[in-house]
Parts: C-alpha cells; sequence; structure tokens
C-alpha cells in the first residue's frame, strides 16, 4: 500500500511560488493500476516524481508500504556518458541484483545488441524507453511509475511491455500518467484526475475520463 | 538490529557503485585509468619541487626542499580538488536522484573518498621512489602521520559538505571558490612550518584546523628533524562543527531540489 495525505509541492516563480499540488490524498493499494489524467502542467509528473521519492514534498506524507519503481520516463535514472552495460552494471550494483541475470534480461528485452555498448547519449528517446523499461522490469518492483510517453514505442515495443507488465506482472500496482483515454481504459482499473492541485479518485475509469473531459 | 545490518549493506553496496561509476566516467577504461587520479598530485608535486630547489637551494630551515613541498603539496591538492568537485555535485548527479537508496550525502562521501585515496596512493608512490633516491626521510612515525592525513580528510570532507549545498544555493559560489582555495594556501600549512613564524602568528594559525594536521603529517614524516606545534582539539572539533552546519545545509537543499 502507498498512501499520500495532504501532499503539497510548490516550487519558486519569480517573487512568489507556484503551487502544483494543494494538498492532495491518494492511496495506491497492491494490484491496483491507477490511471494518473490531468491537463498540461496540472502536476502529473510532479506527483509521481514525490511518490518515486525524486523530489521531497514541500509538506504532507508520503507512505510506501511496497517498493516503488523510480519513475520511468524518457529521462532520468542514467548517467549518459556511460553505456548501456554500465548503466546496467550500477543499477544491478545498487539494487543488490546479480548482473548476469539482469544483462540477460536486458539484452533480450531491448534487442538492441551491439548498441548497449555505447554510451547512452547516443540513444534515440525510444532506445532509451527500451533500456529504462528492461531494467526497472529486471529489477522487480511492486508498483510502477509510469509516464505515457514512454509507452510510446514501436510496435514490437508495446507488445513486449503488455506482456511483460500486464500479462507476466499482472499482480503488481502501477500508477500511468496519461492523456489518453484509450490506454487508461485498456490497462487502468481506477482513474485519479489531478486538477488545480487537488485530486479526486474515480473507482470507475469511465466516471474519471468523464470528469476529465469536462475541465 | 537487522534493519540496521540491512541499512548498513545497502549503504555499501550504494557507496561501492558510486565509487566505480566515478571512476568510470573521470577516467574511462583506456590505458592506465583510474591510476591517472595520481598523475595530477604528483606532476605538480614534481613540478613545484623541482622550482623550489632552483629558486630556495636543496634545503631550507633544515629540511630537504622536494620533500618538503612534496608533504605539503599533496594534502593541499586533496583539498582543492574535493572542494573543487563539490561544487554544483547535485546538479550534477541528479539522475541518481531517481533511486532512492541514494543519497545526497553519498555523492560528497564518495567524491572525497576517492580524493582521499588517490592522493594517498600518490603519496605513497612518490614517498618510495624519493626514498629511494635518497631524497625523502624514512617516515619517524608513521602512526602520527596517518592521524594527521585523517585529520586533513575529516577537515576536506566537513568542507565539502558546506560547499556542496552552498553552491545550489547561490551560483555566485562557483565563481569565488577558485578564489577561495588559493586564499587558503597560507592558512593551510602548506608552505610553511608552525615554528618559522613569530610567536603572535602561530597562536592565530594554530586555530587552522588543516595547520594542525599538517603539522602531525610532518613530525610524522621528518621527526626530530623540526619542532612540530600541533593540538587535537582544533582539527577535531571545528570540522564537527562544520560537519553538523553541512548536515544541515544539504538535507534544506534536498528538499528544495528540482529534480530534471
Amino acid at each position: 500500500m502507498i498512501t499520500c495525505e495532504n501532499l503539497r509541492k510548490s516550487y519558486p516563480m519569480g517573487k512568489g511560488r507556484k503551487i502544483v499540488l494543494d494538498g492532495v490524498d491518494v492511496a495506491i493499494a497492491p494490484g491496483e493500476k491507477v490511471g494518473l489524467l490531468g491537463r498540461n502542467g496540472a502536476g502529473k509528473t510532479t506527483l509521481i516524481k514525490l511518490i518515486g521519492g525524486v523530489e521531497m514534498p514541500t509538506g504532507g506524507k508520503i507512505t510506501r508500504g511496497m517498493t516503488v519503481s523510480w519513475p520511468l520516463g524518457f529521462g532520468g535514472g542514467f548517467q549518459g556518458s556511460l553505456t548501456g552495460y554500465d548503466n546496467a552494471r550500477f543499477i544491478a550494483r545498487i539494487y543488490g541484483r546479480d548482473y548476469g541475470d539482469l544483462r540477460g534480461f536486458v539484452e533480450d528485452f531491448t534487442e538492441l545488441g551491439r548498441q548497449l555498448q555505447m554510451p547512452v547519449k547516443t540513444y534515440s528517446s525510444g532506445m532509451r524507453a527500451r533500456l529504462a523499461f528492461a531494467l526497472s522490469l529486471a529489477i522487480e518492483f511492486d508498483c510502477y511509475m509510469i509516464d505515457e510517453i514512454i509507452l510510446v514505442g514501436d510496435q514490437d515495443f508495446q507488445r513486449k511491455c503488455h506482456h511483460e507488465l500486464f500479462e507476466k506482472r499482472g499482480d503488481r500496482a502501477m500508477l500511468l500518467a496519461s492523456h489518453s483515454a484509450e490506454t487508461i481504459r485498456q490497462f487502468c482499473n481506477k482513474a485519479f484526475v489531478l486538477h488545480q492541485g487537488k485530486g479526486t479518485m474515480f473507482e470507475d475509469v469511465e466516471h474519471g475520463l468523464a470528469h476529465y473531459s469536462e475541465l | 538490529m537487522a534493519s540496521l545490518r540491512e541499512g548498513a549493506r545497502i549503504q555499501f553496496r550504494v557507496i561501492t557503485a558510486l565509487a566505480i561509476r566515478e571512476l568510470t566516467t573521470r577516467f574511462g577504461r583506456e590505458n592506465i585509468g583510474f591510476l591517472w587520479i595520481m598523475a595530477e598530485p604528483l606532476l605538480f608535486a614534481v613540478l613545484v619541487s623541482i622550482m623550489w630547489t632552483i629558486m630556495k637551494g636543496p634545503e631550507e630551515h633544515g629540511v630537504g626542499v622536494v620533500a618538503f613541498v612534496v608533504t605539503g603539496y599533496l594534502p593541499l591538492t586533496l583539498f582543492r580538488h574535493g572542494v573543487g568537485r563539490s561544487i554544483s555535485v547535485f546538479q550534477v548527479n541528479s539522475s541518481l536522484m531517481y533511486h532512492r537508496q541514494i543519497q545526497i550525502l553519498d555523492f560528497i562521501f564518495v567524491r572525497v573518498l576517492i580524493e582521499v585515496a588517490g592522493t594517498l596512493m600518490a603519496y605513497v608512490f612518490i614517498c618510495a621512489i624519493l626514498i629511494y633516491f635518497d631524497l625523502f626521510p624514512v617516515p619517524a612515525d608513521i602512526g602520527l602521520f596517518l592521524a594527521g592525513f585523517l585529520l586533513y580528510s575529516f577537515f576536506t570532507l566537513s568542507v565539502c559538505l558546506i560547499v556542496a549545498p552552498a553552491s545550489e544555493m547561490s551560483t555566485a559560489l562557483e565563481k569565488f571558490m577558485p578564489v577561495t582555495t588559493y586564499i587558503m594556501i597560507p592558512v593551510s600549512g602548506t608552505f610553511n612550518l608552525v615554528s618559522w613564524l613569530t610567536p603572535e602568528a602561530r597562536d592565530v594559525l594554530l586555530w587552522s584546523p588543516p595547520v594542525n594536521a599538517m603539522e602531525m603529517m610532518r613530525y610524522g614524516i621528518f621527526g626530530d628533524q623540526i619542532t612540530p606545534y600541533y593540538g587535537f582539539a582544533v582539527p577535531v572539533l571545528v570540522p564537527m562543527v562544520l560537519t553538523l552546519i553541512g548536515l544541515f545545509l544539504c538535507r534544506t537543499v534536498r528538499r528544495h531540489l528540482v529534480v530534471e
């Protein structure tokens, strides 16, 4: 179970502060797949970063009762000057996994071949997405934080993601930020809509989508 | 107890991983790799001692100029590199904030640790060569030398713990840092012994932790060839206070750190 209570986050902006999250409460139970909806700048990425522990909240409390992945998007989590293999080795070390196993899975999943010997900064965003996904799947988290853009890979990648994340790891929880009603319908069983710093949870995805389209 | 051990295990894993990552990004895998870490302090120490020997002759105040410069310069490069590498360390490493088991203190700790290890390696290497050519005395008291080196490193770490978060708060600091580390030289004991000074100047300089540490290191090396002046209170307590301030600043900065 992951719970956020009265979560607040603001950033300095000019002389004042820009309030992004203004008292958000959210709970994600094991196995729940929550679609995160909100207009551009509503704070979807911010919420994911806070739950993922990348940034610290200005106020409020986050309790993580299960392991949470790092936020999966295009950027972040990699050292551009290091090769794909070096990054994998680093991740294996800090999460205490066997590098041999992890490497096998990454090679299999990413199909990047010799590109893995190249610095990550030379990768296309699709290739980065493959690597990020492969690594987080290999670590095995209870809850995955996903920014939708990462799912916009080619057909083959989408099929693999679907298979690995939703079929083989159907019992895992997920927070998926997305603008696409289609994606949310397909993958989520709950919807959380962010608007003007506040969040509302909808047990029914359709209700959430309806609410979102009226914003 | 079990969770404490688990925590220590994770901490150790993270430190090792960060150190290896740091070494590969900085030195690559080509040619001598991370042994390059010794190259700069070595070059500096060698060139400056040659310069001094030409300018001042082979001996000053009864100690060999080469040995004196080496003992002063190596710790100074440790301090300068440590501080230099702490500037904007959070921005540079912000992509690592994606992994919760990595704390921002780890960045600073790892960088200082690498500098300390590199300096010590350079020290052993250069001393071995110089002792062979009879330009360096066989250390009189290695224990005292190591105590001094440890306290010098502790001081460096404590300054880095403040510089790193401070550089995040104000970009102006970055511009001042090179000058500041330069001005540090007279109060670091690098190029003079306390016994060469007037009693008034002595009293002032002994408030500086690196001067005390440097005197210990030099006494450990030159033995009774020199008259040392040092105490333990200043080089232990001052860095402790600085560390506390640094930890507090790091904590504050982490709260406001914006990660891309």
